[in-house]
């Protein structure tokens, strides 16, 4: 066992448990968006991130995501900071910004305070008012289709393409994958409803 | 051929003639003057002949090496010994007799051979 | 054949003299040489890269150590008759200072070598890289000799650690730490990673090695395997270096033929081995956890740390990666010891580090100086200042994750923690000069636009971010800036520092923050002017014809590519602004500096 300090308490869990799932326990919550408890760890959306710190260590806290991170002994844990928060709203607007009218990224942004918050700062400005949009979708890249395609129907008939803002989410050569069986997994853990199943003749 | 570490010494010792070369360590240099009147007077044939008492001595230390006319024309062919912490010396109407003399006493002897030196010193320093 | 020369010529086959075609010209002198009757006498020698790129293809003769330059085939006849037969060093192939109009003959006598301190690049020039007999004579696989017959794993990593030797990639961590934690990893298996997927815009210190000294980079890998444990390594080589992998393939072959590489290595019972695998080309492959995934086949995407690559590396197992740089110090200090090596450089930041200098420079090339100097030696003592007279304005340092120094902060160290101090980092070793002509928002935009295209895409903040910083900066060099973007740039930089994956997403903008820092009346002059006070911005300049000085010779009109310049002979000539491209042709054939830009 291992014993960590979230947000001023000591929380107990099992060695190799991460920061998410230890917080879960202890009923503090984390914001997701890429993570799935069945699959495994991906750290990309951001939005988990937590301040962590070892209490034997002179080092500055850091900004880790709670979702890969492992408890340790002497772990000092903080998911309400300053720092936590202008982080996570920043990559909420960031997400707002890329998907305007996805429905759970608006219900985040009004979770956590970025339709409620000050209306001066220039970023939340630019994101939310001036930014053009990267493209014209409401995938966030979360990788959570193509994971539970590898990992539990290990299918593998999904994958991302390209780099960068380029990005997107396909089937090998964009063509209907021969390996697809249709399951639906893709579209029921997708957390933007942007894969649709449909049937095929 | 799988070396062993002492090998790597003996490699070092099969290269050192080049290695000198490179790194411009010499215990004695010789400069073969090959100017239009040294080789009009046969200075490449003085030249093989130095290189080939080097081959023959293995005298990796020792550098042979050219440059221009020495300004006496009429000595040639001509050449320039110098041993470290000494001064130049100057032989000049060498024929490959010469040379092997000179070699043995004054480069592998460093004895200058009086008789044949032309003069000592001058306005060149390694 | 002679195995006592009297001269060697060592010409430069690095990939910028080959590409200046130094292959025809040891073709040029071995032909020549033939016909001369001197094949006995005098060796060809091909050698890795000489550091004064710019001044390529280069040939040093030995003994004399006379330096050519810009040697051409056609000057070979020449050079063969008159130096190595008649023994006339040729004087219009040296080396000529701009300030001075006297030659300069030999290589220790010209600036840009003089201040340099060889350790990782002694090699280079002196040696062929293709042939391992002339690394041994050097001093070579002694260090690794000592390794593994004098010392037990522990006491090299005490060595390494003593030396004060801290990665070359660009973090600065120390090495001999980072062997120790792999080394204690638990794991059957251990693996060692030598980094060469060097992706720096201008930055080619990794290549030049690898092709002028592959030897000590396997030599320090070896050392490195001895220490930690491991049984294989791999040289992770980017496949834009089709020279380097012919070279370090070669150096594999050779020294797997003389048991220095293999089983039972120098017959200690040591056995390591070495494969290279090829990169294909993303920038994020030079962070360490993306190098990994793409090794083990999959696509390069970073992963977070804890755990290190030291517990949980290649295929799971404790993996210790080193830069090409940092490789190539080891055998040296294993060879010399720790205590030459910490004598060499500052408190913090010990031995030499190379720099490859390029941009508004007189010597654009390779250089290895000792930790500690001053960027001013760097730049006027070795680099010959700035061409043309021109002023100096900042030197970027460290690619597109480090920063840019304005000139006022010339004469600081060279180390560590002064560069991060400024906002910059050491880096892997580009530094980019720049003169009173550079635009730096136009700067900062690039390199923005080289992360924006390199970020793998995983993580939010570096997909995201550097986009929008990237259109922000945009519209400032446009002259649609807002008098906010300033504050905007330099919060979204600190938010996507703070919260990105990588190392990539991490830096990324620094070069915008310490431009920022540095240069904000240029920004500013951006925003609220609308001027590019470099006159670089096309959107923010204009071409002019001055009536006082155009003699109406037509050239600016007949050279015009849009045809918008109009005017009779001898009268003088208008620039229609609507159809006018800004290309700046006008302006640089005008014979009367008629052309003017605003």
């Amino acid at each position: 066992m291992k014993t960590i300090i979230l947000n001023g308490n000591p929380v107990e869990a099992e060695e190799n448990t991460t920061v998410l799932t230890c917080a879960q326990k202890a009923g503090v919550r984390i914001p997701t968006l890429c993570y799935h408890k069945m699959l495994s760890a991906y750290s990309g959306c951001r939005v988990c991130l937590v301040e962590v710190s070892h209490r034997e260590s002179k080092a500055p806290p850091r900004l880790m995501p709670a979702c890969s991170t492992i408890i340790d002994d002497n772990m000092v844990v903080d998911t309400e900071s300053e720092t936590v928060k202008k982080a996570r709203v920043f990559i909420i607007e960031l997400m707002l910004s890329r998907c305007p009218d996805s429905e759970v990224i608006r219900r985040m942004a009004e979770e956590y305070g970025v339709f409620s918050g000050e209306n001066d700062d220039v970023v939340r400005d630019y994101l939310l008012n001036r930014a053009p949009r990267v493209k014209e979708t409401n995938c966030v890249l979360c990788g959570l289709c193509v994971r539970v395609c590898a990992e539990i129907t290990e299918r593998h008939a999904l994958s991302f393409e390209t780099r960068g803002v380029q990005r997107v989410v396909t089937s090998p050569f964009r063509k209907v994958a021969s390996k697809c069986i249709g399951c639906g997994s893709c579209a029921y853990v997708c957390p933007t409803k942007t894969i649709t199943v449909e049937e095929a003749e | 051929m799988k070396l062993k570490p002492e090998d790597l010494d003996k490699i070092t010792e099969r290269m050192r003639s080049s290695t000198a070369l490179r790194e411009g360590a010499c215990r004695a240099k010789i400069t073969v003057h090959m100017g239009t009147c040294g080789i009009a007077t046969g200075a490449r044939g003085i030249l093989k002949a130095f290189l080939a008492k080097k081959e023959e001595n293995r005298a990796d230390d020792v550098l042979v090496t050219t440059s221009g006319c020495a300004g006496l024309c009429s000595h040639e062919p001509m050449a320039t010994i110098q041993l470290e912490g000494e001064p130049p010396v100057k032989y000049a109407e060498l024929t490959e007799e010469k040379v092997g003399r000179i070699f043995d006493e004054h480069v592998m002897g460093r004895k200058m051979v009086k008789e044949l030196a032309l003069a000592i010193g001058n306005e060149r320093i390694i | 054949m002679a195995s006592q020369y009297r001269m060697n010529l060592m010409v430069c086959t690095g990939t910028g003299c080959v590409s200046n075609k130094s292959l025809n010209i040891i073709d040029a002198l071995n032909r020549e040489i033939e016909a001369n009757g001197l094949a006995e006498e005098v060796q060809v020698i091909p050698t890795g890269c000489n550091g004064f790129c710019a001044n390529g293809p280069i040939i040093v003769v030995h003994p004399e150590e006379i330096f050519y330059q810009l040697v051409s085939e056609e000057d070979i006849p020449l050079l063969v008759e008159e130096h190595l037969l008649k023994g006339r060093p040729v004087q219009k192939l040296m080396y000529t200072p701009p300030e001075t109009k006297n030659p300069v003959p030999t290589m220790s006598e010209i600036g840009f070598f003089k201040k340099q301190m060889l350790i990782v690049l002694s090699n280079r020039g002196i040696i062929d890289p293709e042939n391992i007999d002339e690394y041994i004579a050097r001093g070579g696989y002694k260090g690794a000799a000592k390794a593994l017959t004098e010392m037990t794993p522990e006491q090299i990593i005490e060595e390494i650690k003593a030396s004060g030797l801290r990665g070359r990639g660009g973090a600065g961590f120390p090495t001999g730490k980072k062997w120790e934690f792999c080394r204690n990893a638990k794991g059957d298996e251990k693996y060692i990673i030598c980094n060469c997927d060097e992706g720096d815009p201008g930055a080619f210190m990794d290549r030049s090695v690898m092709e002028s000294d592959p030897h000590e980079v396997l030599e320090g890998m070896v050392i490195g395997a001895r220490a930690i444990g491991a049984k294989h390594g791999f040289i992770y080589l980017r496949d834009e270096y089709p020279l380097a992998l012919e070279r370090v393939l070669k150096a594999i072959d050779q020294a797997t033929e003389y048991g220095l590489l293999g089983e039972d290595i120098l017959g200690t019972g040591f056995d390591f081995t070495i494969s290279v695998n090829r990169g294909a080309g993303a920038f994020v492959c030079g962070e360490e956890t993306s190098l990994i995934g793409s090794l083990e086949g999959m696509v390069p995407e970073p992963r977070t740390r804890p755990p290190y690559p030291a517990v949980s590396g290649y295929k799971g197992s404790p993996t210790n990666i080193n830069n090409v740089e940092t490789w190539g110090n080891v055998p040296h200090i294993i060879a010399r010891g720790a205590k030459w090596f910490s004598g060499i450089g500052t408190e913090t930041s010990k031995g030499t580090k190379v720099f490859s200098l390029v941009g508004k420079v007189n010597n654009t090339g390779l250089v290895e100086v000792p930790m500690g100097i001053k960027l001013r030696e760097i730049i006027y003592d070795i680099g010959g200042g700035i061409p043309d007279n021109k002023k100096l304005k900042a030197v970027q340092t460290g690619g597109p994750s480090g920063g840019c120094i304005p000139a006022s902060l010339l004469d600081i160290p060279v180390d560590y923690e002064s560069l991060k101090e400024i906002g910059s980092i050491m880096g892997s070793g580009g530094m980019i000069v720049m003169d009173e002509e550079t635009c730096m928002v136009e700067v900062a935009r690039y390199f923005l636009s080289f992360t924006l295209g390199e970020s793998c895409g995983k993580c939010s903040p570096c997909r995201e971010g550097t986009y929008h910083m990237h259109t922000i900066l945009e519209n400032i060099t446009k002259g649609k800036g807002r008098e906010e973007d300033i504050e905007l740039l330099e919060k979204m930089g600190t938010l996507i520092k703070q919260t990105a994956l990588c190392g990539l997403g991490n830096t990324a903008p620094n070069p915008v923050l310490t431009t920022i820092k540095h240069f904000r009346d240029e920004y500013e002059a951006h925003i609220r002017d609308k001027k590019c006070p470099a006159k670089v911005c096309k959107a923010l300049i204009t071409y002019t014809i001055s009536k006082e000085k155009c003699t109406g010779c037509t050239l600016c009109a007949k050279n015009c590519p849009s045809k918008v310049i109009t005017g009779e002979r001898k009268a003088v000539h208008v620039i229609d602004q609507s159809g006018c491209i800004k290309c700046g042709i006008c302006k640089s054939v005008c014979r009367f500096d008629a052309v003017e830009v605003e």
